[in-house]
């Protein structure tokens, strides 16, 4: 005989019944909650996207330059992607090579990270997990920022890449997945918008202050000019109205002289500013138009010399050149070699005080080439002004252009020649010591003299008989 | 006489002088700081002390800060509280040996507040939450709060306070103590006897399954529920497959719950110590919780981190503290806010954080930050370490 097993206590199955009841309604409440949170979170992330990129757009507002967008690019990124490292890459070389060098980093916290990475080839998207290889590129791209887990986006085109990085790998909520994808190339496209906007904006700024300046310039030439042109003319009308038939005035044999010296120097000054002014007009082809050939250095600089040597004697200031360029040609257009010459002579003398010196010096370099400078003790110019008279119409001052009246044109003219010629253009100058103008002339341009050329060859054929 | 301001920037020396224009040119006596744990913290110190001078700096990690304006946890944030008045700066209290015992530690920091703290002082605990990264392992506020009480003693006291974090992946923290920079150090700040704090517990847990007797369990790993795998319980409740869940999956779902008092009451968000979970052990079948506090024969319930509820919590918090602080000589307002109830973790359509900046009486300075783990006296009795929760505490004059 079996026993039949007690009939359970109804309270007791009641209670089992509720138990089980409420552990899957529970159950099913905590995977709604969790539904509804991961719905939440994804919804998030696309907002995500969105307040990136307008977060990004912004930055154009408060950067000055294209290369100060980088560093807060990235903060915009971390903050909203909530990565723990970021940074941005560009690539070195030609189109299709794959080496980088990282350009911005952020969240690296006080540790080292590689400056430059090669990568077997660049993709345009990947990102890591924990089932990923560790083969390349995966290896490359996670040594960049020291992290397992990383998304990375690189744009061919411009060459720049983005990589974020994370320490664990579901990171805040969940690990990267290709649907990051839209993530990491939403932020690097905005980057490069945004820089691309704020460079045209930066050349456009400096577009136009060069237009701006060169329109002051222009008002400047033209007040110049009429004042130098006004001058000798009224000097050529005064005059000459005083000794016309007819005229009022009595004038002396000896005034009328004096008159007409006085009218024909202002017509030659005339002539002068005028040829000036034409010949910087013809300047900007000036390179083809030279007639290049081999000219005896000391030919130039003794002609050049002989012409600055009145100015300099009427000045006071004594010219000083010694040994200068025996021995060796130039190749150079005679005529305009001749004028940087005179012009920065002129220019030396004119703005050297009484008692100064100026010196014409000449040194072949060890490469061959050569220096000629032109140096004073004048008036110097200060180191904010030098791009500024290196410009037409334009005199370090206002003062200046009182003191020491012109169109402010020759040094332009000088520079502009000598680069022309292939050469280098450099002023330097101290205030109230002096300056120093050096043309560097190429070794290609300079040669030692034929027949100095031919006494080295036999005395290096015929050591002994040298004496 | 208590200032605060917060700001977002990578750069220390941007962010300290923000803040110092924040907060004025006047030099403060001592400084509450808190940055996001993407900052060079030696940088951050430096930064701080080049704008305000040599004032001792306390605060530390945070895996994000809250402000009146803005909030964030992206990693760079910085908030600071400058104090300017005598009567309202704190005295610091500091152990540097959470690695070598946190109980222990806990202990010898209560011993030192306890010589210094009048009765029923306001007392801020700060310690820096991860002991190591991996393994990830936790400095168990619990203890240090235990420790704390225990070399305390018994006089009445208004503990709280929260565990410091640089993210929210519990990669690390670290502490501002003064001129230095520490790990696994705790600090006290406790408050002159002029200054107490009004505190208001926010939750957002709701139970989701019946009482279970934790049947096997040996500190923070609960191996067993009703002599069940506990971690096969867990899956079955989230319809997950069982043994495949891996690493933190969980602590972004449940946690376990502990109902205090009369258990049958009806359900009361105050009512429960809950205990997120660091991670899933698949081959032992157990979850290992934030904090070792349960014990063999707790009965727990498996809880859901319920956002509208959440949410309404806040709501009720801010209100209920706006009321207990009306008329009264408020000074500042700390909001120390679990690191999980930021909506980029929870999936909250709404930041709470938000709730409070703008729910709370606006004539009050405010700071917060994103914590590892909560401080708080529960119950109007003795503080314990809370875990998903948003502590608000208020700190003003005492009548």
């Amino acid at each position: 005989m079996t026993r039949k097993p007690p009939e359970p206590n109804p309270l007791d199955r009641e209670l089992a019944y509720y138990r089980r009841e409420c552990n899957d309604l529970g159950a099913r409440l905590l995977r709604l909650q969790e539904e509804q949170s991961q719905a939440f979170r994804e919804a998030r992330r696309s907002r995500t996207v969105a307040k990136l990129i307008r977060e990004a757009h912004r930055l154009s507002d408060v950067c000055n330059l294209p290369d100060e967008i980088g560093q807060p690019m990235l903060e915009v990124v971390v903050d909203n992607a909530l990565c723990d490292r970021a940074a941005l890459l560009e690539r070195i070389g030609p189109d299709g090579s794959a080496r980088f060098r990282v350009t911005h980093v952020i969240g690296m916290g006080g540790e080292a990270w590689q400056g430059q990475v090669v990568l077997p080839a660049a993709p345009s998207f990947f990102f890591t997990t924990s089932r990923t290889q560790l083969e390349p590129p995966a290896y490359e791209l996670t040594s960049i920022l020291r992290t397992p887990y990383v998304l990375w986006a690189f744009d061919p085109l411009s060459g720049v890449a983005l990589i974020l990085g994370n320490h664990s790998e579901g990171n805040v909520t969940r690990p990267f997945e290709t649907r990051d994808q839209e993530l990491v190339e939403g932020a690097l496209s905005v980057y490069l918008d945004v820089r691309a906007r704020k460079a045209a904006e930066v050349e456009l700024r400096a577009a136009k202050a060069v237009a701006e300046e060169s329109g002051a310039a222009r008002a400047r030439f033209l007040a110049t000019l009429s004042h130098e042109l006004r001058t000798p003319l009224n000097s050529i009308i005064g005059f000459s109205e005083i000794m016309a038939p007819g005229s009022t005035i009595p004038t002396t044999a000896e005034q009328r002289g004096t008159y007409i010296a006085q009218i024909n120097e202002s017509g030659r000054m005339l002539l002068d500013l005028i040829d000036n002014i034409l010949d910087y007009a013809s300047l900007e082809n000036a390179a083809p138009s030279l007639r290049r050939e081999w000219v005896a250095s000391d030919s130039l600089f003794n002609a050049a010399l002989g012409e600055a040597g009145s100015l300099a004697l009427r000045q006071g200031v004594t010219l000083d050149a010694p040994e200068i360029g025996r021995g060796c040609e130039l190749f150079v257009d005679r005529l305009r070699f001749r004028q940087i010459l005179g012009n920065l002579l002129g220019n030396a003398v004119k703005f050297t005080p009484p008692e100064g010196r100026v010196r014409l010096g000449f040194a072949v370099q060890p490469d061959g080439g050569a220096q000629v400078s032109v140096a004073d003790t004048g008036i110097g110019i200060e180191a904010t002004d030098i791009a500024r008279v290196l410009q037409p119409f334009q005199q370090a001052s206002n003062g200046h252009r009182r003191r020491f009246p012109g169109t402010g044109l020759g040094l332009p003219i000088a520079k502009n020649l000598v680069e022309a010629h292939g050469a280098r253009f450099v002023l330097e100058s101290t205030p109230g010591q002096g300056t120093t103008v050096t043309v560097h002339l190429p070794p290609d341009a300079v040669r030692l003299q034929q027949d100095t050329l031919a006494v080295r060859r036999a005395a290096a054929t015929n050591p002994a008989s040298g004496d | 006489m208590i200032r605060a301001a917060n700001v977002k920037s990578s750069n220390p020396a941007v962010a300290a002088r923000s803040c110092r224009e924040g907060v004025g040119p006047d030099t403060p006596l001592m400084l509450l700081a808190f940055c996001g744990g993407k900052h060079d913290p030696d940088a951050v110190l430096a930064a701080l002390t080049a704008e305000f001078g040599p004032v001792p700096i306390y605060g530390g990690s945070a895996a994000g800060v809250i402000g009146r304006d803005s909030f964030g946890y992206g990693g760079f944030e910085m908030g600071i509280v400058g104090f300017y008045d005598p009567s309202v700066v704190p005295q610091a209290v500091m152990t540097e040996a959470l690695l070598g015992g946190v109980r222990a530690a806990g202990h010898a920091l209560g011993q030192a507040v306890g010589g210094i703290a009048s009765p029923d002082a306001a007392v801020m605990l700060l310690f820096d939450s991860v002991a190591s990264r991996a393994p990830p392992r936790l400095h168990f506020a619990s203890s240090v709060v235990e420790g704390f009480h225990d070399g305390f003693g018994t006089t009445p006291l208004q503990l709280f306070g929260g565990g410091l974090l640089t993210d929210m992946n519990l990669t690390g923290g670290w502490v501002f103590a003064g001129r230095r920079v520490l790990k696994h150090a705790a600090i006290a700040l406790v408050f002159p006897p002029g200054i107490e704090v009004e505190t208001v517990i926010m939750h957002g847990c709701r139970p989701i399954s019946s009482f279970m007797e934790i049947t096997r369990i040996d500190g923070a790993d609960v191996f067993e529920l009703d002599d069940q795998p506990a971690l096969g319980v867990i899956e079955r409740m989230l319809g997950l497959p069982l043994g495949q869940t891996r690493g933190q999956d969980l602590s972004l779902e449940v946690t376990l719950g502990q109902k205090q008092g009369d258990r049958y009451t009806p359900y009361h968000e105050g009512d429960y110590v809950n205990r997120l979970i660091l991670r899933a052990n698949a081959e032992a079948g157990s979850v290992t919780l934030f904090e070792p506090d349960f014990a063999l024969g707790t009965v727990v319930q498996i809880m859901s981190r319920d956002n509208s509820l959440m949410l309404d919590s806040v709501r009720r918090g801010v209100a209920a503290m706006n009321g207990a602080v009306a008329g009264e000589d408020n000074l500042l307002a700390l909001y120390i806010d679990c690191a999980g109830r930021a909506s980029a973790r929870s999936g909250a359509p709404v930041e709470e954080a938000e709730l409070v900046a703008q729910g709370l009486d606006p004539s009050i300075p405010l700071l917060g930050f994103y914590s590892g783990v909560e401080v708080a006296p529960v119950g109007g009795g003795i503080s314990r370490s809370l875990d998903w929760t948003g502590v608000l505490a208020v700190l003003r004059r005492r009548r």
